[in-house]
C-alpha cells in the first residue's frame, strides 16, 4: 500500500477538521474538530515513520506526546467553555461576540 | 593726543548703555530722569571730536573694524572715515545740545525717565547706523531708528492723534524698509559668488567690486532705486512724505531730534555712504535728483497754507531733504564733491533746524502749548531771546546772505545749474528740471518761513495767552542751547566751507587698507553720467538768481504778513480750488487712507482670510474627514466572532500555498 494512501486520508481528515472548525456553531462540536485536525496530523507522522525510517520508532514516539497534549488542550478547552457558560449562558460562538467594532 | 579711532565701537554702545540705566534706575535719579542719557551723549560727544581732531587735525588715516558675526562674512564692524566722522560729530552734539533743551521741556512729565530712554536708545541706534560698515548693520540700526520713532512719535500714547501719527510714520517707513531690504538681498546674491570676496554685504568690498563687474549694470539701477525707495520712506520723500507732518504730535524735542536733525537725514546719510553705487547705475541718479527736487517744490508749496507752527517747519525739513537728496542726484555731473556740499546742507539744516524747532518748544512751553500762528502774534516783546534766534534760525532756512544756509543752499543750486548745462547737451532741456525745482523752492522757503515768523512774533497778540507769554530764563537749559545752534548756523557756513568740501570728498577717493580709492570718472562712465565731461562756469547772474529770490520772498512775505497788514483771506476764499487741493496736501493723504487702506488692501486681506477659511482649513479638515469616514467602513472586519479570524487564517494559508506551488518557492 502505497505512502500516499496515508498521506490522503490524512489530507482529507484535515479538511475535514477544517471546515468543522470554521463552520461549526457548537463549541463543543468545534473542539471536536479540533481533535479530529490533531489526529490527522497524528496519522501523517506515523505514516512517514513507517515507511520511510522502518526501524526508527521516531514518529510513534511522538505521537505519543501529541496524544497526550490533545487530551490536556481537550480539556482546558473544556474548562474555558464551562466558564464561558456561566457567563453567557450560551455556547453558541456566533453569539459570543464582544470584540465586535 | 590719544589715538581714538579704536574707540569708535563706544560711540554708539555708551547712548544704548544710557538707554538701559535710564529704562532701569532713571525714576531714581536726580530730577526723576535724564542725566544718564545726557552724560553718556557728552561721552560720545567726546570720543567724536576726538576722532574728527585724529583724522582731520592730525591726519591720521581712516578705520575700520570687522567682527564677524552670525556666518563667515556677514560682519559687525564701524568704519571710521569723513562721511562717518562728520556724521557723528553732528548727531552727538546736536543730539545733546536737544536733551539739554529736554531736561527744562519734559519737565513735569510723569514718563519722563522712559522719555530719556528712548531718545538715548535712538541717538545711540543712529550713531551705530552712521558708523556701519556694511548694509546688514545698517539696515538693523535703521529698524531700531524707525522703532525708537513710532515709540517717541507716540509718546503721550493716551492722545489718540498722538496714536495714529505714530503707527503712520511706522508704516509708511516700513514700506520703504521692505524695499530696501530687498536691495540688499540682491546685492548679497551676486557678491555672495564673487571671487575674492570675504565680506559679502561690507561697503568697502561692494565698492571695490563695482568696476569688475560683480553686479550687472541693471542689478545695480535696480539696487539704487530699491535704496532710495527706503530712502523716501525713512527721509520722508515723495511719495512716502505724509507721515512728518502727522508725527509732529509729539513732543518738540522730539520732532527737534528725530525730525528734524538726525532721522530723516539717515537717508540722505545713506545715499551717500552708496554714492559709488548710484554713481555706477545707469538712470540712477537722474532719478534721485527728480525725485529730492520735486519732493522740495512740493512741500514747500504746501508749507504756504498750513497754519500750525510745527508743521511749517515739518514741510520745511522735508523740502530741505529734497534739497540734499536733488544734490547728490545732481552729483552725477559733480563727482565725489557732491558728497561734501550735500551734507554740508544737512548739518547747516541740522543746526538751524534743530534751532527752530527747539524755538518752537520755548513758544509752546511758553503759551501753554497752543500751536496755531494764528493764534499768536507780538511774541517779540514777550520772549525776546527766543524771537532773535528764531529770527536767526528762519533768516538762514531762508538762505539770507553770509549765513551757513546760504552758503550749502547756494552750492546745491550752483550745482543743479552745472547738471542742467552739462547734462543738458546729451539728454536735452530736460535735465535743467532739477535747478528749476529747486529755485522756485528757495523762492517759497523764503516766503513761508518769514510768513510763519511774521505772523507768529510780529503784530498784537490775537488771544490772551499770547499777550501773557513768558519765557524761561536766559541761563537755563531751555534757553542756552538755542543760543548755541543760533551761533552755530551762523559761523558754520563762513569758517568751514571749502575744508569742508575736500575733506568729505576723500571719502571715496583716499586709498585705505580696506578699499582702494574710487575712480570716479570709471563709475561715471559705466554709468552713463556726465561727470568730468567738460568744466562750466555757471554766470554770474544764476549764482545771485537765489538771493534775489530770497529777497523777494522776505519781501512778499513782510508785504503781506508783517504786523498782519493785510488779510490774505479777502483775496483767496475759503472755497478757492488751488487753496483747497493745497490745504488738503494734494489729497494723497485721501488716496493713501480711503483708497489704498480701505479699499484695496482690505479686499486683498478679505480675500486671503476666505482663501485661509475654505481652502486651507478645508484641506486640514478634509483629511481628517476622510480618515474617520474610511475608519468607519474599514473596521466593519472586526466581527468579534472567533470563527470568521480562523476563516481569514486557513484562507491566507491557501493563497499562500498556491502561490508557492504556482510560482515556486
Amino acid at each position: 500500500m502505497p505512502l500516499e494512501y496515508y498521506l490522503l486520508l490524512s489530507a482529507i481528515l484535515f479538511s475535514i477538521g477544517a471546515y468543522g472548525v470554521i463552520s461549526k456553531r457548537n463549541a463543543i462540536r468545534m473542539l471536536m474538530s479540533i481533535e479530529i485536525m490533531l489526529n490527522s496530523a497524528n496519522i501523517n507522522l506515523v505514516a512517514f515513520s513507517s515507511y520511510n525510517t522502518p526501524f526508527s520508532l521516531t514518529g510513534q514516539v511522538f505521537v505519543t506526546f501529541t496524544i497526550s497534549v490533545a487530551a490536556a488542550e481537550a480539556a482546558v478547552g473544556l474548562a474555558i467553555f464551562i466558564g464561558i457558560y456561566r457567563a453567557y449562558k450560551d455556547i453558541d460562538l456566533e453569539k459570543i461576540a464582544t470584540l465586535k467594532w | 593726543m590719544i589715538d581714538f579711532r579704536p574707540f569708535a565701537y563706544l560711540i554708539p554702545i555708551l547712548p544704548i548703555l544710557g538707554f538701559l540705566l535710564c529704562l532701569l534706575f532713571g525714576k531714581y535719579s536726580w530730577r526723576r530722569g535724564g542725566m544718564f542719557a545726557n552724560l553718556t551723549i557728552f561721552g560720545s560727544l567726546i570720543i567724536s571730536l576726538g576722532i574728527l581732531y585724529n583724522v582731520y587735525f592730525q591726519g591720521m588715516s581712516f578705520y575700520e573694524k570687522s567682527w564677524n558675526w552670525f556666518y563667515p562674512g556677514i560682519v559687525f564692524g564701524i568704519v571710521v572715515d569723513p562721511l562717518s566722522i562728520v556724521m557723528v560729530c553732528m548727531v552727538s552734539f546736536v543730539g545733546l545740545l536737544i536733551h539739554i533743551f529736554a531736561i527744562g521741556y519734559m519737565g513735569e512729565d510723569p514718563d519722563k525717565f522712559l522719555y530719556f530712554g528712548e531718545t538715548a536708545l535712538f541717538t545711540g541706534a543712529m550713531l551705530g547706523l552712521v558708523l556701519s560698515n556694511n548694509f546688514i548693520q545698517l539696515f538693523l540700526f535703521w529698524e531700531l531708528v524707525g522703532l525708537c520713532s513710532y515709540l517717541l512719535i507716540g509718546f503721550w500714547w493716551y492722545k489718540p492723534e498722538a496714536a495714529a501719527a505714530a503707527k503712520k510714520a511706522w508704516m509708511f517707513c516700513v514700506v520703504g524698509d521692505s524695499l530696501f531690504l530687498l536691495g540688499i538681498v540682491i546685492v548679497y546674491n551676486y557678491m555672495f559668488s564673487a571671487p575674492g570676496i570675504t565680506e559679502p554685504i561690507t561697503f568697502s568690498q561692494i565698492f571695490s567690486s563695482l568696476e569688475t563687474g560683480v553686479i550687472p549694470p541693471p542689478m545695480l539701477t535696480l539696487v539704487s532705486l530699491l535704496t532710495l525707495a527706503g530712502v523716501c520712506g525713512k527721509s520722508a520723500q515723495f511719495p512716502l512724505h505724509g507721515w512728518i507732518p502727522d508725527a509732529m504730535e509729539g513732543p518738540t524735542t522730539v520732532s527737534a531730534l528725530i525730525h528734524a536733525a538726525t532721522m530723516v537725514t539717515a537717508g540722505i546719510y545713506l545715499v551717500a555712504r552708496t554714492f559709488p553705487i548710484f554713481m555706477a547705475a545707469p538712470n540712477a541718479l537722474w532719478v534721485v535728483a527728480i525725485v529730492g527736487g520735486f519732493t522740495a517744490l512740493l512741500t514747500a508749496t504746501m508749507g504756504l497754507v498750513v497754519n500750525d507752527l510745527k508743521r511749517v517747519l515739518a514741510y520745511s525739513t522735508i523740502s530741505q531733504l529734497g534739497y540734499m537728496l536733488c544734490m547728490l542726484g545732481v552729483g552725477a555731473a559733480i563727482g565725489a564733491y557732491a558728497v561734501g556740499y550735500s551734507i554740508f546742507h544737512l548739518i547747516s539744516h541740522a543746526f538751524f533746524k534743530a534751532l527752530l524747532f527747539l524755538g518752537a518748544g520755548c513758544i509752546l512751553h511758553g503759551l501753554w502749548n497752543i500751536r496755531s500762528i494764528k493764534e499768536m502774534g507780538g511774541l517779540r516783546d514777550k520772549m525776546r531771546i527766543t524771537s532773535i534766534t528764531m529770527l536767526i534760525g528762519a533768516l538762514t532756512l531762508a538762505g539770507f546772505p553770509l549765513t551757513s544756509g546760504f552758503y550749502s543752499k547756494d552750492k546745491i543750486i550752483e550745482s543743479a545749474y552745472e547738471y542742467g548745462e552739462i547734462a543738458s547737451k546729451t539728454g536735452g532741456l530736460v535735465h535743467y528740471l532739477p535747478w528749476i525745482f529747486l529755485i522756485f523752492g528757495v523762492f517759497l522757503t523764503a516766503t513761508y518761513t518769514f510768513r510763519m515768523y511774521f505772523l507768529a512774533f510780529t503784530g498784537k497778540p490775537k488771544t490772551y495767552l499770547a499777550e501773557h507769554a513768558h519765557e524761561p530764563k536766559p541761563i537755563s537749559s531751555m534757553i542756552m542751547p538755542l543760543i548755541i545752534l543760533a551761533a552755530c548756523s551762523l559761523i558754520f557756513g563762513i569758517l568751514t566751507q571749502t575744508k569742508f568740501y575736500d575733506f568729505l570728498s576723500t571719502t571715496f577717493t583716499t586709498t585705505t587698507a580696506y578699499m582702494s580709492a574710487l575712480n570716479f570718472e570709471h563709475l561715471a562712465k559705466m554709468g552713463g553720467n556726465p561727470y568730468g565731461l567738460e568744466h562750466v562756469e555757471t554766470p554770474l547772474y544764476i549764482e545771485l538768481l537765489p538771493t534775489v529770490f530770497v529777497f523777494l520772498g522776505i519781501g512778499i512775505a513782510g508785504y503781506i504778513y508783517f504786523n498782519n497788514r493785510v488779510d490774505v483771506g479777502k483775496y483767496i476764499k475759503k472755497g478757492n480750488p488751488i487753496y483747497k487741493i493745497v490745504w488738503n496736501k494734494y489729497h494723497l493723504d485721501y488716496v493713501y487712507r480711503n483708497l489704498v487702506a480701505e479699499k484695496f488692501i482690505i479686499t486683498l486681506v478679505i480675500l486671503w482670510d476666505v482663501f485661509d477659511l475654505y481652502v486651507i482649513d478645508g484641506v486640514v479638515n478634509g483629511i481628517s474627514w476622510l480618515t474617520v469616514k474610511s475608519g468607519t467602513v474599514i473596521r466593519r472586519v472586526q466581527t468579534g466572532v472567533v470563527q470568521n479570524y480562523a476563516t481569514v487564517i486557513l484562507l491566507g494559508i491557501v493563497l499562500l500555498l498556491t502561490v508557492i506551488w504556482y510560482f515556486g518557492v
